[in-house]
């Protein structure tokens, strides 16, 4: 900080002087802007995408997961499922040293799961994630056992994302747990140089990295607030990549002379979920009428600049669970019109669409939405309010009006994720209860370490949603970043985070 | 007036008589500030509690929340205490300048340092290039009374007030920062970073100033002392400079002081469009995840900013003009 | 001068008279509110035929209708809050001048607080807890801007109490209310017009950037601020989306400004409003 503030004076005396062009880039430095600013860089203090699209380059799990999503060795060179799902034996990489000089080890393993699941993680948002594991054991230097509370069968997905990050256990207890969180040291890729809070931070390559140096010198990423702001930095030359790029910017980038757009599918999902209880969609005919009023490609096509599919389910195709015989109501007003008269629903009947005011795609979506509604008859008003009040008060407290906003970007791909959250009982995202029917079936899958056996289960939960027109599914989104010409290599993975070890600049 | 008891101006400095209304006045100005301060810090920290819950927001994503979790979560932010000791902490904090700890970003003391300097640069900034425009156009247009240039001038400041700024600053970077590539289009990369943001404060600024400098001088040009002074035989630059400069200054002064509040706000909008790391931004981010001690502490560090301001411009219009006095 | 006198007065009433006209007639001219959308018709650059002369937004929504409509809400917001600080402020200011004692202190230690807090950010948090609206901003509006009217209206029955007439009027026996509503009250009128235009202006301004921030309106009802923030991501494909509902603000705003420039050379000669 005292850094930004002598910045600052300098500038304040040299701002009568002659002024200079953007900055050229240093070589081998590639500068990303992205919207939010984590503001913490500890594993166990976030939930953000933000941290890890940075943190993904300063750390590592045990396991990594790959572009295709496959899970690849990590910091564990193998590991082995035992007891029916109860331990899991990690063999752990050797000669590996944190950025600091400190060895990674067993010792290492055991630290970062025992804070994570005591009391500094107990302060964050992490632990929830991980209480299936009961404790780690340390086998010897190299060897860890997971022993597990319950099977857990996405943990070893888990263990490749945000808390699961293994930290360094003398720098945190020499330094302190404040330090680490501005001041972060992993194993990965890329080396901590500097912070600046809500501006920006900066890394450096890991020559020593056990997987061989990353192609860049310097990473830096800037924080822009501003959707505008981001792209406007792209095509002045002041960044080379940009994420959560609005849809609506796609053709501004298309056409300009010196970045284009790299799309890949990502988790996230959009769909307006209906309430079932008090309320005229609590008809199953009004719910499937509602569905059939909504044409879902003319949403893509026009707010999504066609960077999306259409869903039947609250899935993407990548999510494990999802099941490709399973189609969507048709776009059908007709239908759905006689469906609201089988129903008794009036001409004119009002109702209330409840959505997190912020996203300028989904509040144009929700326009659009209106207007569809609009065509069969329906009087359809918009309620946009901000994520706190949303997120607090109006969803889990079962305020909700006859529709609101149900979006999910699980990076786990696995449909557990979202599905046992919005139909299980007594879960945030399902204030109005579903059927004792569907609550069975989510716990079975829960239970079983066999995939084939949860796969049919959960297609089986997305068709009985279905059925029930718990929500309308609306699409799919694909994860748009814009990209200065001069990167080469940028391959995106399709959860978000930034892995930017083979990416390389040209001059 | 009372002259303020328990302050006693020390022996052998000035004659009593001279100090004692001025002390009391000014001792009178500072506990009405003190009192304005308790009233907003109370307000803003009790305000921003019913804003809804940081542990909520912290686990917003998360997907299986129980009220352990969130119950856990508040114990470890200490919003499970009384109202009255979180208040009691976080003005504790204020006046020792230990300002603790936010919920999500470390130590709030060097985030504020930093924000505070960056807002400042920018205010005094705008500040010093509107002065620079508006003085001098400002007596052009009032010894030029009625010429095209006043009536040009006057015309430009009223439509340099119908401006929404961040308009303004949008359409800035898509000219100098997208289409010519001359200016960096956010953030903080060097003095170029500031000419955008500067002026599209600026404007307003200017446009407010012109207007004072322009009727304020009038007023004093067309007064008797003036008149007099012109048939002692005094030369215009003497009068302008030497009368209706000194006027026009107070009215600035006061104005700037009145506006002060006003600017601080409007820089959060245009600091939002340019992305600066200033007071505005790390407002907007904290309101956006419940960070109740950075937010209570920009908005009192704020308010004691234009209090203090407001204070001072008091005591200059005391000095600028002595017969302006104790109201 | 009086050549430039006049030209302000002529140039703002005919922007007021013809955007506020067209204002106050779109329910007749644009029976739809705006609203019809269609979505193949999404983003037609203007001045391309006459089914939409300015244009489409990213919904296929009809610019021209949109501007005209949205045009209520911010009139109806400056017009409103201005008035809702004007009686509020005038009565508190009547009485704080008038009795002084309490009312005075009330009055001055409230605007010492309000002068303290940068109105954007307290309308932030604010809106975070009452939740957003068209009458929240509103009354936010009023908060914050009685006060001004307040010190007005109390500076200028400071020095009207001791006028003539109204010394008179008290040895008469008069009534209080009598005096405060039928002798000086009228007297304080002049400064008290000016600022409400200044102020319709200014709000109207601070409307746009509230709904730019986010604190606005229900999205489905058009307005100039909402039209500016909807329009920002499509400013280098689309810029008529941002450009008409912005000169709309701007010549609204100017008109307005004008018009209170003229004002206040004619109703307050003393300069109580500068």
């Amino acid at each position: 900080m005292t850094d930004l503030k002598s910045r600052l004076l300098i500038a304040a005396l040299a701002a009568t002087t002659a002024l200079t062009a953007a900055p050229a880039l240093a070589e081998g430095t590639l500068t990303v802007a992205q919207r939010q600013d984590p503001a913490n860089w500890d594993p166990v203090d976030t939930f953000l995408v933000a941290w890890g699209s940075v943190a993904s380059n300063i750390y590592d799990g045990l396991v990594r997961r790959d572009e295709n999503l496959d899970l690849q060795p990590g910091l564990a060179e193998s590991w082995e499922v035992l007891d029916e799902g109860m331990r899991i034996r990690f063999k752990l990489r050797e000669g590996v040293q944190f950025h600091n000089g400190e060895p990674f080890n067993a010792e290492a393993v055991k630290y970062t799961f025992d804070r994570l699941l005591g009391e500094v993680g107990g302060a964050g948002p992490q632990q929830s994630n991980y209480t299936t594991i009961y404790r780690v054991e340390v086998v010897d230097a190299t060897t860890v056992d997971f022993h597990m509370a319950q099977p857990d069968p996405v943990i070893l997905t888990k263990l490749s994302g945000y808390g699961a990050m293994i930290v360094p256990p003398q720098y945190i207890e020499e330094n302190g747990q404040e330090h680490f969180d501005m001041n972060p040291v992993g194993t990965g890729p890329f080396k901590f140089v500097s912070y600046e809070q809500g501006a920006r931070i900066e890394l450096e390559a890991n020559a020593e990295y056990f997987e061989g140096a990353p192609e860049l010198h310097g990473l830096v990423f800037r924080f822009i607030r501003e959707d505008a702001t981001r792209l406007a930095e792209l095509q002045s030359g002041g960044v080379d990549l940009v994420t959560d790029v609005a849809f609506s910017a796609v053709p501004t980038i298309e056409a300009a002379d010196n970045a284009g757009i790299v799309a890949v599918a990502g988790p996230s999902i959009y769909s307006l979920a209906l309430k079932t209880k008090d309320a005229v969609t609590e008809d199953v005919r009004v719910r499937r009428a509602l569905n059939m009023a909504v044409d879902k490609q003319a949403l893509i096509d026009a707010f999504l600049a066609g960077r999306g599919s259409p869903i039947a389910s609250l899935q993407g195709e990548l999510s494990f669970g999802h099941d490709p015989e399973l189609e969507g109501y048709p776009f059908d007003p007709q239908q759905a019109m006689a469906l609201l008269e089988e129903a008794g629903v009036a001409p004119g009947t009002e109702m209330t669409i409840d959505y997190r005011a912020g996203n300028s795609t989904f509040n144009e979506v929700a326009q659009a939405l209106t207007g569809f509604f609009a065509a069969v008859g329906l009087n359809v008003g918009l309620n946009p309010v901000e994520d706190g009040v949303f997120l607090n008060e109006i969803v889990p407290q079962g305020r909700t009006n006859e529709m609101y906003q149900f979006s999910w970007g699980g990076w786990t791909f696995d449909f557990d994720n979202t599905a046992y959250l919005t139909y299980h009982e007594g879960e945030k995202w399902n204030p109005y209860g579903t059927s004792d029917e569907m609550n069975a079936l989510l716990d079975e899958q829960r239970q079983s370490p066999d995939q084939e056996l949860r796969e049919e289960i959960l297609q089986k939960v997305a068709q009985l949603a279905h059925e029930e027109a718990y929500h309308i599914p609306l699409y799919n989104e694909e994860t748009v970043y814009a990209v200065a010409d001069r990167v080469e290599g940028f391959v995106p993975a399709p959860d978000k985070r930034l892995r930017l070890t083979d990416v390389s600049v040209a001059e | 007036m009372q002259p303020a008891r328990g302050i006693a101006p020390r022996a052998g400095t000035s004659p009593p008589e001279a100090d004692l209304p001025i002390l009391s006045f000014i001792l009178k100005r500072v506990i009405q500030a003190g009192f304005v301060l308790v009233a907003v810090t109370l307000f803003v920290s009790f305000a921003i509690r019913l804003t809804g819950d940081p542990a909520v927001m912290m686990l917003r994503e998360s997907a299986n929340v129980t009220p352990e979790d969130l119950a856990r979560i508040r114990e470890g932010l200490g919003l499970n205490r009384p109202f009255l000791v979180q208040y009691g902490d976080f003005i504790g904090g204020l006046l020792t300048g230990e300002l603790g700890n936010s919920f999500f970003r470390g130590a709030i003391a060097p985030l504020i340092s930093g924000a505070l300097g960056a807002t400042l640069l920018l205010a005094l900034t705008s500040l010093a290039v509107s002065l620079l425009i508006s003085v001098p156009l400002g007596i052009y247009a009032a010894t030029h009374r009625g010429s095209f240039g006043d009536q040009l001038v006057r015309v430009l400041s009223l439509a340099g007030l119908s401006f929404p700024n961040f308009w303004l600053g949008i359409m800035l970077v898509l000219i100098f920062s997208v289409t010519l590539r001359w200016l960096p289009p956010s953030g903080f990369t060097g003095p170029q970073s500031l000419i955008m943001p500067a002026v599209t404060i600026g404007v307003i600024l200017t446009s407010t100033n012109l207007r004072i400098v322009r009727t304020t001088m009038l007023d004093v040009l067309s007064s008797q002392f003036i008149m007099v002074a012109r048939a002692k035989g005094l030369s215009q630059t003497a009068v302008i400079y030497k009368h209706a400069l000194r006027n026009s200054s107070i009215a600035l002064v006061t104005y700037l002081g009145l506006q002060f509040g006003s600017l601080m706000g409007g820089l959060v909008v245009v600091e939002l469009v340019f992305n600066w790391p200033g007071m505005g931004t790390l407002a907007i981010e904290a309101i956006a995840q419940r960070d109740y001690p950075i937010l209570q502490t920009v908005i009192s560090i704020l308010a004691v900013l234009i209090v203090a301001v407001n204070l001072l411009v008091d005591l200059t219009y005391m000095l600028l003009d002595p017969r302006i006095r104790l109201e | 001068m009086t050549g430039f006198k006049n030209f302000e007065f002529v140039a703002g009433l005919v922007l007021i008279v013809l955007i506020g006209g067209a204002v106050a007639l779109s329910g007749l001219l644009f029976p739809d509110g705006g609203r019809a959308m269609d979505l193949t018709a999404r983003l037609t650059a203007p001045f391309t035929g006459w089914n939409h002369p300015l244009g489409t937004d990213p919904l296929g929504r009809d610019i021209l209708a949109r501007v005209v409509v949205g045009g209520r809400v911010s009139f109806f917001v400056g017009i409103v809050s201005a008035l809702g600080a004007v009686v509020i402020g005038t009565v508190v200011g009547l009485l704080a001048g008038y009795y002084r004692g309490p009312w005075d202190m009330f009055l001055m230690r409230f605007a010492d607080i309000q002068l303290a807090l940068p109105f954007i950010l307290l309308a932030m948090t604010v809106i975070a807890i009452i939740g957003p609206g068209l009458d929240r901003i509103i009354v936010l509006m009023i908060v914050a801007q009685w006060v001004q009217y307040a010190r007005l209206i109390r500076g200028s029955v400071l020095s009207l109490r001791q006028a003539e007439f109204v010394q008179a009027a008290q040895s008469y026996g008069l009534p209080d209310r009598k005096i405060l509503f039928g002798h000086i009250l009228p007297n304080a009128m002049g400064p008290l017009v000016i600022l409400a235009t200044l102020n319709v202006a200014n709000n109207i301004l601070l409307e746009s950037s509230l709904t730019f921030l986010g604190l606005g309106i229900d999205p489905l009802v058009p307005s100039w601020g909402g039209m500016l923030a909807d329009g920002r991501n499509y400013i280098q494909t689309a810029p008529w989306v941002t450009i008409f509902p912005g000169l709309a603000i701007m010549l609204t705003v100017l008109g307005l400004n004008l018009l209170g420039d003229w004002l206040r050379d004619r109703l307050d000669p003393l300069g109580a409003t500068k």
